[in-house]
């Protein structure tokens, strides 16, 4: 079976596949080609020599979800709500994140006031009508939208999570007045209570809907016209995959379906390795990601706001949980209008880029500060095909840093990455400490083009004692996305004490549920389900999502669900109030259809490694260290490395540091022990 | 962690060596690198955002949890701001120092042991309504006392008259308001005093809401302690302490190198309310002097109001600060250094330095008033920056309670709906956003309203024609109506602003004001309603209506097809388009471009003819 997956980034398109037959790897990056994004994902398999006719199966990640939405490239939407709810999706939650902000801005609205449309008919909370719906006056906006030539309609009516019965017959007019407008019912895309975030995600799926939907048609098509007959599937946000018709249906939920390719396949070779608490780790060229992975599930957030919480639009499709700060390769480093050194959050981007680059750059960045202290080759970047500049990244160093602080040229490096290291290691921080976790208790994965050059400096601050660096860390989200499972997120909010939920009836919305995830799984066959109750103490707000059995759902056990969210509560906490009465709130089903798993080859060789060269190289002081340098690809099974030494690979560099000591596992990975983290 | 690379030291700032009276400096000079430097000031806001999420996602009330109506700090034993959460309530910016000034004075250094944990709202130090209760705790390092973590939190309920946003303008004094709590140990060294707990339980309504609040704030400030270790274990006290000061000269130095581009000047505005909620009919002035010399400001209020004898009265330095910091470096993290810079003049006896026992229940009411009156004076020092006037209220407060014939438990609606805000130098103003006092507080959302409580939200919607009209027009108010499905109360009460409605700045027109309407079952009209506890019967309806943004810059220098765009977004109406903007639209909606340019041309010929001085400010 050959499996290839694709992940479309902001500047290059990779390609991995495997053929777990031959058992072996493929890769392949070519230049993302923003104006047909299609085109690159074709040039990519021509570039890999790979069959296209061969390939079984193709997953597939890409950044056209949200870049439609940021550029605001989407269709001309409509929406259509409750009378008296025209301006919900305007007004929002009427707050103002940026306090102290007096020019701040609200989200902006994708759809204008005069596309949206009332419609009468009235569902009140716990689902009962109190006025039925107005089939004339949805039937009358329907044609004055069609008048106006809208290529997609939203569709939001208050209550429509508890009874979604308007929504579905106010469909069902829309749909055959406007039979080639892209429809979005909201119950469809979620089904919670708080009406401004649903109806925001359902303008957002509707206004990419067109757009995602012809990239997903042409891509299957295009990919057809080479010989492709396998399966294509899609990633998702939440970390898996679904098939391309349902990506038509919900764009909105492929939005972050890049970075958390990298986070599924930390979670796998954590699991491989016999760890299942990892944080992921991915540096690239503008930010950081991080995020947590417990027993091998990673961290899932019922959603987040794109564009940020001050003025993003909130999109309430679950997701991987991610920290994202701006500090990659390119982020500049800066002195403020008081003289303090600051590193990022703007980075020089693909171009100009770093000094080194010859790209006409002239702000130091942090990849600057690693030529400098001679971390990174001059003349082993990305194998070779680009000579860096280390003369010039000195002098920018010297010049726009080192000078006006009074710093020698290394010291100024040195601490442009000590700076941008805690930044990273507060971002680390976030998702464990700060959720109750120690960071002691996990292995830090190591990606991205600039992971392994930071990550055991990180290690160090927060004491963690293992970092992987796993095999094609700069390929890694495309590796990942070979590696996910099918997953199906569905909620249901259920409102009532917990101890007088209907748990008749809440099985048989569970039921329900799961014949909806089941309808839309390839893999529905020995399929996991996960569930979760969100609880809160009655007259709290913020909810914790409890896991729970289909048994204990069934018998009712209230009091074993009570006691499971006390502990949590505890946990996240550190106080819980067992006197207290406890609310249900929502019920969540995730369903996950598992692919087959790929069986990786593992090294066969054995012997010592030795390195190819030394190369002086500065760590924490004005001497350089004569240091080892090793090739990656001539590591074998059983090697052992001491810092201070660098591992160098294709797209990517492993800085050890005194006291770290690297070995490599069968399948290839470094494990590397860190020096002072216990 | 790696040796820090050689520095050299930065020079002090010039202004900023010098320190407010009763600073202390490090003895020994401790060396500090750039990195250490950068790595502590990145840390300690992130203490304190950390108490602040923990806080919101733990707590039992919605003034929490929605309203945000809380600040975490750490504050040294001198009374200085060490760090402070962003993102809530504005106003809490300021006035935290004071309860540790006067906590060290009742206890001395001597008098705090770890795990001491002190609670106070007395209002002769704190100088705000009961509700808002403060939790604080000793941090020691070593022993020694080097700072202490506090939580401010909007309690439900402090006993009193009220329940709820917090008592009403009528209530005369602070025992009528509630519970007094003066600087008491509820924890002495981790032992809990049994009987203040009791008297505390016995004497507010929802126990089990304030008292599980307390838990959320003692859990904060233990959180705190927690990552203070972390730190100060790491770097040390005297580099801990180093870098603390350095970071307050140096924000000190960056809000002056804002202020030391501003012309010198003294800059005046005034604005009133209504009245106190007593007087009915005798405006509250509000007067605003601030003075700007070299990188130095001053805002001098003691022209405002003399302190009343209405529950509008504050001891606070929070609406000077407010409007510093947000011409001063509104996406900084706050510290003592904020507002080194900042001269604040407000006698005793002034409506915002009142003296005990003057009421206080509402003592946040004018200052959103006041931010945006400071602001306004600075128009013309910094006219690329300041925006026309907000709606200028807390307001907005949407508040119906009784009794749930389902449950036979107690409810109360409450929403805080935002209005206006006021056009800026650029572009447009917000519609329907909270006030400049209030941050990330949002509304409730229709659904959970209903889930909650038996009521039908009508409508939630922008106002037509509420903004003021300018070159940028202000953004939009609204109205929310909301029907009981039950018989009960709703409380009417606010601050009034109608006789000083949002102003326009460079020309622009002000906004219009809001209120609250009522219809009863048998009325066919809405009527303008006021007053706290107005019963109502099943099926009354309540409109809660919120001001509009004035508009900025002369609104017949708008873009014609900015508001051809703004009547068919239904956001103004076409006769207003002619009327303030001299905009003509035909019947298609399409812009009649002659009669535009003659009817402009006579507007400005005409108001040539009686204009002396509306520059602005």
């Amino acid at each position: 079976v050959i499996t290839v997956a694709i992940d479309i980034g902001g500047t290059f398109t990779d390609l991995v596949g495997f053929d777990d037959r031959a058992k072996r790897f493929t890769e392949a990056k070519s230049l993302t080609t923003p104006h047909n994004l299609v085109q690159g994902i074709i040039d990519c398999i021509r570039k890999s020599a790979l069959t296209a006719e061969k390939i079984d199966e193709l997953i597939h990640g890409s950044t056209i979800a949200i870049n439609t939405l940021i550029e605001r490239k989407g269709a001309k939407t409509a929406l259509v709500v409750t009378t008296g709810t025209r301006d919900v999706y305007i007004i929002g939650r009427g707050n103002r994140p940026e306090s102290y902000n007096l020019l701040f801005h609200k989200h902006r609205p994708l759809v204008p006031r005069h596309l949206t449309k009332e419609v009468g008919g009235r569902v009140i909370a716990g689902g009962d009508v109190l006025e039925e719906l107005d089939a004339a006056g949805v039937a009358a906006a329907a044609a004055a939208l069609k008048a106006e030539g809208v290529e997609a309609v939203a569709v939001c009516f208050l209550h429509s999570y508890a009874n979604p019965d308007h929504e579905r017959a106010a469909g069902d007019i829309i749909r055959a007045a406007l039979p080639d407008a892209y429809l979005s019912l909201s119950h469809e895309i979620l089904r919670e209570y708080r009406e401004f975030e649903r109806t925001s995600t359902t303008a957002v799926n509707a206004y990419i809907g067109p757009k995602v939907g012809g990239y997903v048609r042409s891509l299957k098509q295009s990919l057809g016209g080479v010989g492709f007959a396998g399966d294509l599937s899609i990633m998702r946000s939440n970390g898996g995959v679904m098939t391309p018709e349902m990506a038509q249906e919900r764009p909105v939920a492929m939005m972050e379906s890049g970075p958390v390719g990298g986070i599924i396949a930390s979670a796998r070779v954590g699991e491989k390795l016999g760890y299942g608490n990892v944080i992921s780790f991915d540096m690239g060229g503008t930010t950081a990601k991080t995020s947590l992975i417990r027993d091998g599930e990673p961290t899932m957030a019922p959603g987040y706001y794109v564009g940020g919480y001050a003025s993003g639009h909130p999109v309430m499709v679950p997701m991987i949980d991610v920290v994202e700060v701006g500090a990659g390769g390119g982020s500049i480093a800066w002195r403020d209008d008081i003289g303090a050194l600051k590193v990022g959050p703007h980075s020089s981007g693909a171009d100009p880029g770093p000094i080194c680059y010859r790209g006409g750059g002239s702000e130091p960045t942090i990849t600057d500060a690693n030529v400098v202290l001679g971390r990174l080759d001059p003349h082993n970047f990305l194998g070779g095909t680009m000579v860096l500049d280390a003369d010039g990244a000195a002098k920018g160093i010297e010049d726009k840093i080192a000078k006006p602080l009074g710093m020698s040229v290394n010291g100024a490096a040195e601490a442009i990455l000590e700076i941008a290291i805690n930044k990273m290691s507060l971002a680390v921080r976030e998702v464990s400490v700060e959720k109750g976790y120690d960071p002691r208790d996990f292995v830090l994965v190591a990606s991205g083009g600039a992971g392994p050059l930071h990550v055991l400096a990180i290690a160090r601050e927060l004491h963690i004692p293992t970092v992987i660096v796993p095999l094609f860390p700069s390929h890694f989200s495309a590796l990942g996305m070979l590696l996910a499972d099918e997953r199906h997120d569905f909620i249901r909010t259920f409102y009532a004490d917990l101890a007088d939920v209907d748990f008749a009836r809440l099985v048989e919305v569970h039921d329900e549920m799961v014949a909806e995830a089941e309808a839309g799984l390839r893999h529905a066959k020995g399929a996991e389900r996960q569930v979760h109750l969100d609880l809160r103490y009655m007259g709290q707000e913020f909810t914790l999502p409890v896991a729970v059995t289909l048994q204990q759902l069934k018998k009712p056990d209230r009091k074993g669900i009570r006691t499971a969210f006390d502990k949590l509560y505890e946990h996240r906490y550190a106080h819980h109030s067992p006197d207290e009465p406890v609310e249900m709130v929502n019920i969540r089903l995730a369903m996950v259809g598992k692919r087959p798993k790929l069986k990786f080859p593992t090294l066969r060789k054995r012997g010592k490694a030795a390195p190819l060269r030394r190369r002086p190289v500065y760590f924490d002081s004005d001497k350089p260290v004569a240091c080892p340098i090793y090739a990656r690809l001539a590591l074998t099974a059983s090697a052992r490395i001491a810092g201070p030494a660098l591992i160098e690979e294709h797209g990517t560099t492993t800085v050890l540091h005194k006291g770290d000591v690297c070995g490599v596992a069968p399948s290839g990975e470094l494990i590397i022990s860190v020096g002072g983290a216990r | 962690m790696s040796r820090k690379p050689q520095t050299k030291k930065h020079k002090a700032p010039a202004k900023a060596a010098k320190t407010v009276k009763g600073t202390k400096r490090a003895k020994r000079p401790v060396k500090l690198d750039a990195v250490t430097l950068e790595v502590i000031r990145n840390a300690l806001p992130a203490v304190a955002n950390e108490m602040a999420a923990d806080l919101q996602r733990t707590s039992y009330n919605m003034m929490i949890y929605e309203v945000r109506d809380f600040c975490t700090a750490l504050v040294d034993p001198k009374g200085q701001l060490i760090s402070q959460n962003v993102g809530g309530v504005s106003h809490f910016v300021a006035d935290l120092g004071v309860v540790i000034v006067d906590g060290m004075k009742r206890y001395g250094e001597k008098g705090f042991k770890p795990g001491d944990v002190i609670i106070t709202n007395h209002q002769a130090v704190a100088g705000q309504h009961l509700n808002n209760v403060v939790i604080y705790m000793p941090y020691f390092h070593r022993g020694e006392l080097l700072m202490f973590s506090m939580v401010r939190a909007h309690w439900i309920d402090v006993g009193g008259t009220s329940t709820g946003f917090g008592a009403g303008p009528q209530v005369a004094d602070p025992w009528l308001e509630g519970l007094q709590l003066d600087q008491l140990k509820i924890y002495r060294e981790g032992e809990l005093d049994e009987q203040l707990y009791r008297v505390l339980k016995d004497n507010i309504r929802f126990p089990e809401s304030s008292l599980g609040d307390m838990k959320s704030q003692m859990a904060a400030c233990r959180l705190a302690a927690r990552r203070m270790d972390e730190l100060f274990n790491k770097y040390g006290r005297d580099t801990m302490l180093a870098a603390i000061a350095r970071i307050f000269d140096e924000t000190e130095q960056k809000c002056r190198n804002v202020v030391a581009q501003l012309p010198d000047g003294v800059y005046e505005a005034t604005a009133s309310i209504d009245d106190d909620g007593v007087k009915k009919g005798e405006a509250v002035p509000i007067k605003v002097k601030v003075t700007v010399e070299g990188s130095s400001m001053t805002i001098d209020l003691s022209e405002c109001s003399p302190e009343r004898k209405a529950g509008i009265n504050s001891r606070t330095l929070a609406g000077a600060r407010v409007a510093y910091k947000a011409l001063t470096g509104p996406l900084d993290p706050v510290n003592e250094g904020s507002f080194r810079a900042l001269e604040v003049i407000i006698p005793e006896g002034n409506i915002m330095m009142a003296k005990f026992p003057a009421p206080m229940s509402g003592w946040s009411a004018i200052v959103p008033t006041v931010v945006d009156s400071i602001v306004h004076a600075l128009a013309k020092a910094m006219p690329d920056r300041v925006p026309a006037g907000h709606h200028g209220l807390l307001g907005g407060a949407v508040v119906f309670f009784g009794m749930h014939p389902k449950t036979g438990r107690r409810f109360v609606v409450q929403s805080l709906e935002g209005g206006g805000w006021g056009g800026r130098p650029y572009e447009d103003g917000e519609s329907g956003t909270v006030s400049v006092c209030q941050g990330d507080v949002r509304n409730g959302s229709i659904e959970g309203i209903e889930l909650k409580c038996p009521v039908l939200v009508e409508s939630r919607g922008l106002r037509r024609d509420s903004c003021g009209a300018g070159k940028y027009r202000g953004g939009l108010g609204i109205d929310m109506r909301v029907r009981n499905l039950v018989d009960g109360h709703w409380n009417f009460e606010q601050t009034r602003r109608t006789k000083c409605p949002p102003w326009g700045l460079w020309g622009g027109t002000a906004g219009e004001t809001g209120g609250y309407l009522l219809r009863r079952p048998e009325e066919s009209e809405f009527q303008t309603m006021a007053g706290a506890r107005i019963a109502v019967p099943v099926n009354a309806a309540a409109i809660v209506r919120t001001g509009g943004g004035g508009g900025w810059g002369d609104p017949c220098e708008r873009d014609p097809a900015k508001v051809a765009e703004d009547v068919r977004e239904e956001l103004i109406s076409r006769e207003k388009a002619r009327e303030l903007y001299g905009v003509v639209l035909g019947d298609d909606m399409v812009i009649d471009h002659d009669a535009t340019v003659a009817l402009r041309r006579d507007m400005k010929e005409q108001r040539k003819a009686y204009r002396v001085e509306d520059a602005g400010a």
